[in-house]
């Protein structure tokens, strides 16, 4: 399988634990890379070299607000690593739906009696 | 994912290593509960639409095991095992599953039944002894579920980029 340049994939991006810490303060909200990388005790380069590649795969937009700007985050870029591991919560899901099935069977049954 | 578990770096210990599955089934906990203790009900939904299962053995108790065989739609046998470890009807069950016995990658699911009004919230809490197993199991279950070829391929490419990553 080719590699993918580092900065084009998901999974890379998301491989690096500074780069989930960042996705997961986002998750609160948007914020300026200053206060990201005084909560995670970056240093500011080193914040927005994460930052950029985080926008460089999809997961992080960011927006100008007067004179700052502002990092958020953007779940969609997640799908494919969601995707990934939805093999077993799909068998779970696919298993609960059958259950669910199984389960109005059985009360109906019982009611019936 | 629930909002008790932002804030960065210090998140609960697991939440690398595990998955949370949860449902409502519109139906008592005892009979939702009841579902999960005899084989002639297991076996009427175990896995996704178009699996059967085979039993060759089962016990519903503490210490007990079920041993079966999972067949999937395309033909594919998969062995499974299940021990229980914890039974308090009709709130918690609590199980190791694996491939056998001595499945040195088996883990733990943890699954709890809460009535929700007339209905029942099922919700099942799986620690996997480490993130790269958790992975792997993923992996695995997606291959079950017919995306074979890419996944491995996928999973393979992941863990050579976490490698590359922990080295440089």
């Amino acid at each position: 399988m080719a590699r993918a340049a580092t900065t084009s994939d998901v999974f890379n991006a998301i491989a690096e634990p500074q780069r989930r810490d960042i996705l997961v303060l986002l998750r609160e909200g948007e914020r300026p890379v200053t206060e990201l990388a005084r909560e995670l005790g970056m240093t500011q380069p080193g914040a927005s070299k994460h930052l950029r590649v985080l926008r460089e795969v999809g997961l992080v937009q960011d927006r100008k607000a007067g004179k700052q700007r502002l990092y958020g985050l953007d779940a969609r870029g997640l799908r494919p690593v969601h995707e990934w591991t939805g093999g077993f919560e799909r068998f779970w899901n696919e298993s609960f739906d059958r259950l669910d099935a199984y389960v109005q069977d059985l009360k109906q049954a019982r009611q019936e009696k | 994912m629930s909002s008790t578990e932002r804030g960065a770096p210090g998140q609960s210990a697991t939440a690398d290593r595990e998955i949370v599955i949860s449902r409502v089934i519109d139906a008592p906990r005892e009979l939702v509960f009841e579902a999960f203790t005899e084989v002639r009900h297991l076996s009427r939904w175990w896995g996704p639409e178009g699996f059967t299962t085979t039993t060759q053995s089962f016990a519903f108790r503490v210490g007990g095991e079920w041993e079966f065989m999972m067949h999937g739609p395309d033909g594919t046998d998969y062995a499974e095992w299940i021990s229980w470890t914890e039974i308090d009807p009709p709130k918690r069950i609590a199980l190791r599953h694996g491939e056998s016995p001595d499945d040195p990658n088996a883990f733990e699911s943890v699954l709890t039944f809460e009535p929700d009004g007339a209905a029942t919230r099922i919700e099942m809490h799986t620690v996997f002894p480490t993130q790269q197993l958790r992975d792997e199991a993923v992996e695995k279950y997606h291959a079950i579920e017919g995306g074979r070829q890419t996944l491995s391929n996928l999973a393979a490419y992941v863990t050579e980029l976490v490698r590359n990553e922990v080295q440089a």
